[in-house]
């Protein structure tokens, strides 16, 4: 890795997660969170160069969105991209804002998310996304239920269906604590095989229960350069890496590691992270369901056997454990797809600037993690830190 | 503004839309679904740079990015690695039916593959219980046959003798 200058993350906005945002249409849902981004960063439209802008287009079939949505993001006048990567696309908006900035080419650049899943068809939309020459008959969305068939599999089906149930409420608590997530049912600890064996199996083992939210959202994050960090004296969250790995095939099983566990053993050895439960300070995962987020914490963390159950069994994972995961409730609250993984990074880094207001890990952050999840079994970790890189040092 | 956070009617926009697609499948897809089309059989390419079976075929294997090479016939039998039991009715994007729940689709290792290379499509049992991972499966061909891979009808378990 070799970063032209540092880049830091000054400022955070969302709009409010929900399913029915019928009062507003697709630019004014954006602008409240351009507009509370702005507010945190303290700074105006007129310090923004750029608009890196991104969606699922497949979900509301709009052509060209970020010419629609510039009244609501600002981006008259200005440098503007567009970018679609499936549920990752919230992730590489902001691999793309921080590569933009490090290059330098821009100075200030503003990352704009955003769904509005209501106004589209989500599982069509998704199955569309299959091979049109065989894959598109057989996809049923982005249900699967491989994940808990193979972990009832190899840690029986008591303990893998409580596991995922556990994951499932903490999640739930943790959403309680965040005004702006789209679900919170308060669930109880004590009912958790009553809820399961209550909620409809959509794949297998993969119940209604289990399975995230279709939601309308936006998510805005502002990038800046060193130098205007300093120059407008801002906390920054600093940008020390980000890794993307995907597959050639949409969704086939072969013995071969995950990409999640690529993209972290790669990000690991970069950022000389050899300890990453004791290293990083907070995960901010995409947890497309509770099953999901249970097997992936423990390829994230490159974990064998049961340790990642332990995690979830013995509390580690809550926002006030030892190694907390989506203090923001995760993505099984809130899903407005082309923006939840850049919720992702925006959760880490208002961990790292002290700025999650009641789900702040009462603890100091110094390091966060933010992953993001799509098509392709598409996987994207970045890093943030609450000191600069050492540019000399990483180069 | 102030009308609107008020007693103000939300009008929404009803739009349906149905899109015709023809996709060009390029000579190796072609290849493969020519032969299901015309001879029932289900051919994967081989890449000779690493071994790698490709089914469905595409023509470069990712991994050693070469081309594939060589043609091997596989299956119809094969064995099952995983599967989904469907119960979520959602609609087929093909023709926008919603489907029969429950369903199976399965990814299933062809005779004669080495190594691993699913091939993802219905599986279909007389009592679905009984479908297992390593469960032994059989491709049924449809009677009627157009070059898609529906020339596959679905793959049938094979029941294990008592």
């Amino acid at each position: 890795m070799s970063k032209n200058r540092n880049v830091g993350i000054i400022g955070c906005g969302m709009s409010k997660f929900s399913s029915h945002r019928e009062e507003v249409n697709q630019p004014e849902m954006i602008f409240e969170a351009v507009e509370e981004a702005l507010a945190d960063a303290g700074i105006t439209m007129d310090d923004v160069e750029c608009i890196v802008h991104g969606n699922m287009e497949l979900f509301e079939m709009v052509h060209q969105p970020d010419m629609w949505h510039a009244l609501g993001t600002g981006t008259r006048g200005k440098s503007g991209v567009r970018l679609t990567t499936g549920g990752t696309t919230g992730a590489t908006l902001a691999c793309a804002a921080d590569n933009l900035v490090a290059s330098g080419l821009h100075d200030v650049v503003m990352a704009v998310g955003f769904e509005k899943l209501q106004e589209g068809h989500t599982t069509g939309g998704i199955s569309n996304m299959a091979d049109p020459l065989w894959g598109r008959k057989l996809q049923a969305g982005a249900l699967t239920g491989t994940t808990a068939l193979q972990m009832i599999d190899k840690f029986g089906e008591e303990r893998a269906k409580a596991c995922a149930m556990k994951h499932r409420v903490i999640m739930d608590e943790h959403a309680a604590l965040n005004e702006k997530a789209h679900r919170c049912f308060n669930l109880e600890r004590s009912f958790i095989t009553e809820m399961m064996d209550a909620s409809p199996q959509l794949v297998g083992e993969l119940r209604m229960i289990h399975m995230c939210s279709q939601s309308d959202g936006a998510c805005v994050v502002i990038f800046a350069s060193e130098a205007k960090v300093e120059e407008w004296k801002k906390k920054a969250a600093w940008v020390h890496d980000h890794e993307t790995v995907h597959r050639e095939e949409s969704i086939i099983f072969t013995e071969e590691k995950t990409t999640h566990r690529v993209s972290a053993e790669r990000i690991y050895a970069r950022n000389g992270i050899t300890n990453p439960r004791e290293e990083i300070d907070v995960f901010e995962m995409y947890d497309p369901s509770s099953w999901w987020g249970l097997h992936w914490l423990g390829e994230f963390l490159l974990l064998d056997g049961d340790e990642h159950l332990q995690m979830v069994e013995n509390d580690e994972i809550c926002i006030n454990g030892k190694f907390p995961v989506n203090p923001s409730g995760g993505v099984v609250a809130s899903n407005p797809i082309g923006a939840t993984a850049l919720v992702r990074v925006a959760e880490a880094a208002m961990q790292v600037r002290g700025t999650a207001g009641k789900h702040q890990v009462p603890k100091p952050v110094h390091k966060a993690l933010a992953s993001g999840f799509g098509g392709t079994m598409w996987s994207t970790l970045m890093l943030l830190s609450d000191e600069k890189l050492n540019l000399e040092e990483a180069s | 503004m102030s009308e609107a956070n008020t007693e103000q009617e939300l009008i929404v926009s009803r739009q349906i839309l149905s899109i015709n697609q023809t996709f060009s499948t390029g000579p190796v897809m072609g290849r493969f679904l020519i032969e299901l089309r015309d001879n029932k059989r289900i051919m994967a390419l081989r890449c000779s740079a690493n071994g790698r079976y490709l089914l469905p075929p595409r023509e470069v294997d990712a991994m050693s990015v070469t081309e594939g090479d060589e043609w091997i016939e596989v299956g119809p039998g094969g064995t099952l690695r995983e599967y989904d039991v469907v119960y979520y009715a959602s609609p087929d994007p093909l023709t926008g039916e919603t489907r029969d729940v429950p369903y199976v689709i399965g990814w299933v290792n062809l005779d004669g593959v080495e190594g691993i290379a699913p091939l993802w499509h219905l599986v279909e049992a007389d009592d679905i219980s009984k479908i297992k991972t390593g469960a032994r499966v059989e491709a049924i061909f449809a009677e009627k046959r157009s070059g898609t891979m529906e020339d596959i009808k679905h793959f049938k378990l094979i029941e294990e003798e008592a």
